[in-house]
């Protein structure tokens, strides 16, 4: 059974990579289905060449540490906060929270404000509007609210402890496996983000690895109507050829780095880490 | 110590607390001075999330009323001609309106419901059914393919699903199953988004149980196994009790998108023979505005389409919060 | 998907409000440093953005960039887009934040000018500051009718190809495959039919497997109306005349707007085209491969044949130069036998290919008015045009005397020239007037293309370009008319699309045909016929 699940979810993955050293046209008609044809690193050479990405790598690690950083330190207090029960204002700020998460006044208005603060064209634009994610914030109150022994917290009350206190000494230790899967996300999210780069920034120094990465990607993507502009005086093909034969590689390229990370995480979602960590 | 199944319980003061401890806000409590005085410091952890939403999310909030106004680029945003509901209307009044709805509420409550479930199988299954070493591998393995980009997702469907050449349709063929054609017959459109969106994700979203599941104490599966439970029994007597309040939250969160299709995915997939159930309002929307420049009309529809959701998300939060005293407020 | 579903629902929020959700992305090298520190240009620096190709490379290393600042007395600071362009567009046309030009084939269209009254300066008051434009209106006066806009304004300008066939679509029949059969030509839909019969069921590619041969193949057609490469060229068998590949529908037929998607000769055609489908004689996956497949199938495998009659730019292109020699450009076909030659049309796109739209346009706030304005007009000089659409001279153009020009083949002496010129210069993308009284010796890529067009020409000089020709390019509609027009057409194409893929391979057309046009005619065909009919007279009337 789950030998079954491993192969169905892993086939897909396996297939990524030898399509990304296979002939395009090959793969295109389906005749590379477990071994690579036709091998070459055509693709490959083509994305190391590429100076843009090397640039939108370190861009992007640095928005995606920066900013990983700030949403942690930002959400997970307020987690807390919002988790306490005795805390009355929680549940209208949670309304206030989650409105949010519904209802937006749109990308031009966005873009007005952010013109008035500075940040078009501003690196700081990739961490400070999406300092905190409702939807990370609700997840972690909700463990707070669940996983802290509420014990603990009368405990340390009568020691005489403090809110911040019990936070810093308590309930953030105890909390590892929520802050290693919010981390998680907030960084994946900023990994993944081509869009503020997209709509909010036009200097090419700046722009993130995804926003190269997507170029690539969908470069064949104006034919897909048949009637691509450009393709009908021969863009087309050459597009497509040359797209096809990257597109793989390019998956495999820009998520190799959050792959190795994963493993270094996992250690929080084992059983017993937790409570060990109490005990010592 | 001992971990015990903590379900929030909003109304009874935690046990043992004494009334007046200067660290709960009594419900007789008159004085805001008071409240302040014991609970400043949970306002200071919570004061920057406040004002990072307040500026960046309620700031803009003005362009809501687009939806009813004229887009007027001279005039501004805000500067347009008032028209009211008309772009409502003008959508109400679509031929295409009961098509876009019905395909958007199929598409995205199969989503929902198989997406839902998914996660939780598959993070029980990591997290009691499998040794050590194998469940750091599948946990791995399910979580990859998360980070497959949507346009090659798609273009992977293609080539595995095509009716000559696909490497599935070949297996199928093999194992006497033969005329089926997952591209374009309408009906296998549903089930073949739905499929790949939950191996694309599910192994991502199990994450979260997976946390949830590591906050259980080892004792109590040790108390369990002396009493002789079988690893079923555990998972339905200790994992899933220990799921349960995250899995209400994702549901009410959940909820709220019973009108939110993803777009590009949808769009990727659309051709001749399935347009008929793939055309949802996320598309629509697309290709109405990609050639008219119709931000009011976009905004229209996009209102519209966020009050649907928003009222899902209060009905369930209300039920939840009634049926399991678990709730977003 | 679970877990992200409100995250999804704001974001689909956010883009319905502006409208175009979707893909992304831009770059290119370039930026800050290409300009000022380069010593090329002059002081005046000056922001330009540009719709280009994905691959073409950075705008910093094409040498005719700096002689275009050099004309111009100006530092270029390049903001190079080539993806997810109507995302980025909107938001920021609404925000009012633009550079101070913005080149690139239809970067900015029609609607874009009459939604955004303001933001784009009037060319028209400027023309003595444009005087290669202004010579270019002179020598073709059809493009000063094109470019203008309401009241004379003229907010962006086109420009001239030249050397571009009148279609795009050209017809390929494997020549080979025939030999190999002992068969001819087909000239008729029915001697089409039985030639298809004869690919499928015999070994027409000499593979040894009867099976693998496709006997029929074309582009796909997405949801959103036809384009290049379709079958809707069949029409032309039945004398409809279409440009563009069809696109929504609308044609012009001696003066009057219709649309094909409820005529009866195209209700001929797709129950031609069921009548192949049943028998096996199209590929089974015309309805949903995408462009990849598309292309790659009629690659085949080595010299190995797979699609015997498709459409396509060139031979080279639609099926790799190794197959290329297999195929023959073919006329287009009599619907029946015996019927008269001078009633066949095709489709006719030379006014979009060679009069390309909408390339080049500027900010009405621009701080440099002046600069902008040489720059638009250097790139409309003589060498300059040259090398914005095939590259830079030296390396891909000789200049051979002080009017003749070759196009060189691809420096890297192996790329193929069309994936040459759309790496290493904007190509089709930039602003450029090829002078008709200059001599080039065009590319390979683009002399095949035109010798392609030549057994389509009798059909195209059916055509009366005015009385038969849909004039897109001539046209502009009111904002208010552009959108209804727009609206409607989602929906009737929601119908119409659906229709074309069901009756192709199912069948059905006959019993459906009444209760379909109703609803297509629900939908506000006609409607749309009206207001097209309302500009289209004003055209012709402007002609005179």
């Amino acid at each position: 059974m789950s030998g079954l699940i491993v192969f169905a979810v892993l086939y897909p993955v396996y297939f990524v990579v030898i399509a990304s050293i296979s002939n395009p046209t090959l793969v295109a008609t389906g005749q590379v289905a477990f071994i690579p044809q036709d091998i070459n690193f055509f693709g490959y050479q083509q994305i190391l060449e590429d100076s843009r990405i090397w640039r939108g790598y370190r861009n992007t690690l640095v928005y995606a540490t920066v900013g990983t950083a700030l949403n942690l330190f930002v959400t997970m207090p307020a987690a807390f906060a919002l988790s306490r029960r005795e805390f009355a204002p929680r549940k209208l700020l949670m309304f206030f929270f989650a409105f949010t998460m519904f209802f937006s006044g749109g990308l031009i208005p966005t873009y007005l404000l952010y013109r008035d603060l500075g940040l078009i064209d501003n690196w700081l634009v990739f961490i400070l509007p999406g300092a905190v994610n409702v939807y990370n914030l609700i997840i972690a109150r909700a463990f707070f609210e669940n996983s802290l022994p509420e014990e603990l917290f009368e405990a340390s009350v009568i020691d005489g402890a403090s809110y911040f206190q019990f936070f810093v000494r308590i309930a953030l230790p105890l909390s590892m496996a929520i802050i290693s899967v919010i981390g998680l996300y907030y960084l994946v999210q900023h990994w993944n983000d081509f869009f503020t780069g997209l709509i909010f920034v036009r200097n090419n120094e700046i722009q993130p690895l995804q926003i190269v990465l997507r170029d690539i990607l969908i470069s064949n993507q104006a034919f897909a109507g048949g009637a691509g502009g450009s393709g009908g005086s021969g863009g087309g093909s050459y597009a497509q050829q040359f797209a096809d034969q990257i597109k793989y590689g390019v998956i495999v390229v820009s998520t190799l780095p959050v792959i190795v990370l994963y493993p270094f995480l996992q250690r929080f979602f084992e059983k017993g880490v937790l409570i060990g960590a109490v005990k010592g | 110590m001992t971990v015990v199944d903590r379900r929030p319980n909003a109304e009874a003061p935690p046990p043992g607390l004494p009334e007046e401890s200067p660290l709960k806000l009594s419900t007789k409590s008159t004085s805001l001075s008071r409240h302040f005085r014991t609970k400043w410091q949970l306002w200071v952890m919570v004061a920057p999330a406040i004002g990072f939403i307040g500026l960046f999310m309620y700031g803009p909030m003005y362009g809501i009323q687009l939806a009813f106004r004229e887009f007027d680029f001279a005039a501004g945003l805000a500067g347009g001609e008032w028209v009211g509901f008309k772009y409502f209307r003008q959508f109400f009044d679509s031929p295409q309106f009961w098509t876009l709805m019905r395909n958007t509420v199929v598409i995205s409550v199969s989503t929902l419901i198989v997406g839902f479930i998914a996660p939780i199988v598959l993070a029980l299954i990591i997290n009691q059914i499998l040794g050590r070493r194998k469940r750091r591998f599948m946990q791995t393995a399910t979580y990859l393919p998360h980070f497959i980009s949507v346009v090659v997702v798609v273009g992977m469907l293609q080539v595995f699903l095509s009716p000559s050449s696909g490497v599935l349709t070949r297996f199928l063929r093999f194992i006497g199953i033969d005329g089926v054609n997952f591209l374009g017959d309408a009906s296998a459109f549903v089930p073949v988004y739905v499929i790949s969106e939950v191996w694309q994700h599910a192994g991502w979203n199990s994450i979260i149980y997976l946390a949830a599941l590591a906050a259980v104490s080892p004792q109590l599966y040790e108390a369990a196994r002396i009493d002789g439970a079988g690893k079923l029994q555990i998972v339905r007597h200790i994992d899933l009790p220990a799921l349960v309040p995250t899995m209400i939250i994702l549901f009410i969160l959940n909820m709220g998108g019973v009108l939110a299709t993803g777009f590009e995915k949808i769009f990727l997939m659309q051709n001749p023979l399935n347009l008929g159930v793939s055309e949802v309002i996320a598309t629509y929307v697309y290709k109405i505005g990609i050639v008219g420049n119709q931000f009011s009309y976009g905004t229209a529809i996009g209102l519209f389409n966020t009050l649907i959701n928003f009222t899902f998300l209060v009905i369930t939060n209300e039920i939840a919060k009634r049926v399991s005293n678990t709730s977003l407020w | 998907m679970t877990g992200k579903p409100v995250r999804r629902a704001q974001s689909y929020v956010a883009a319905a409000a502006v409208l175009a959700l979707g893909l992304a992305a831009c770059s290119g090298n370039g930026g800050d440093d290409s300009g000022g520190g380069s010593g090329s240009g002059g002081d005046d620096v000056l922001n330009v953005l540009v719709l280009k190709h994905a691959l073409t490379g950075p705008m910093e290393g094409m040498q005719w960039v700096s002689e275009l600042e050099e004309q111009a007395d100006v530092s270029i600071r390049w903001e190079e887009i080539s993806a997810d362009w109507d995302q980025a567009k909107s938001t920021m046309l609404a925000a009012g934040d633009i550079p101070d030009l913005i080149v690139g084939t239809n970067a900015i269209t029609d609607s874009d000018l009459s939604t955004f009254t303001g933001l784009f300066e009037d060319l028209s008051q400027h023309m003595e500051s444009l005087p290669n434009v202004r010579a270019m209106f002179d020598e073709i006066p059809e493009m000063e009718v094109m470019a203008q806009h309401s009241e004379g304004a003229i907010y962006a300008l086109p420009g001239y190809k030249r050397f571009w066939p009148e279609t795009v679509t050209h017809q390929y029949i494997n020549q080979e495959w025939l030999d190999n059969l002992g068969l001819e030509v087909p000239t008729t839909w029915d001697e089409l039919f039985d030639v298809l019969v004869a690919f499928k069921e015999e070994d027409a590619n000499g593979s040894g497997d009867p099976h693998d041969e496709i006997p029929m193949d074309w582009a796909p057609t997405g949801s959103g109306g036809f384009g290049y490469f379709q079958p809707t060229v069949l029409m032309g068998s039945l004398g409809l005349p279409l440009t563009g590949g069809g696109g929504p529908g609308y044609f012009v037929e001696d003066g009057e707007v219709k649309s094909f998607l409820v005529d009866e000769r195209y209700r001929e055609v797709v129950a031609f085209l069921h009548r192949c489908y049943a028998e096996g004689l199209i590929s089974e996956e015309v309805m949903t491969q995408d462009y990849s497949a598309y292309q790659s199938v009629g690659r085949g495998s080595g010299d190995t044949a797979r699609v015997g009659l498709s459409w396509g730019w060139t031979a080279s292109d639609r099926f790799g130069s190794q197959l290329a020699p297999q195929y023959t450009a073919m006329a287009p076909l009599l619907a029946e036998e015996g019927q008269d030659e001078s009633d066949l049309t095709w489709t006719y796109d030379s006014y979009g290919e060679n009069f390309p739209q909408n390339q080049i346009v500027m900010s009405a706030q621009s701080g440099n008015a002046e600069a902008a304005l040489r720059v638009i007009n250097a790139f409309y000089d003589q060498d300059i045009s040259l090398q914005v659409l095939w590259g830079d001279m030296g390396t891909n153009i000789e200049q051979i005397d002080e009017n003749t020009y070759e196009v060189l083949p691809p420096a890297d002496g192996e790329t193929d020239p069309s994936s040459w010129k759309w790496t290493t210069t904007l190509a089709d993308n930039g602003p450029t007037w090829i002078r008709d009284d200059i001599d080039v010796e065009i590319p390979v890529d683009l002399s095949e293309a035109v010798e392609e067009a030549e057994p389509l020409e009798g059909a195209l000089a059916n055509m009366d370009l005015v009385a038969d020709v849909f004039p897109w390019q001539f046209i502009t509609l009111t904002p208010e008319d552009q959108t209804a027009v727009a609206n409607r057409d989602v929906d009737i194409l929601g119908v119409a699309m659906t229709n074309w893929g069901v009756w192709i391979t199912g069948g059905g057309i006959e019993e459906d045909w009444d209760s379909y046009i109703q609803q297509v005619e629900n939908s506000g065909l006609n409607e749309n016929i009206e207001i097209y009919q309302r500009y289209y007279d004003e055209y012709v009337a402007a002609l005179d």
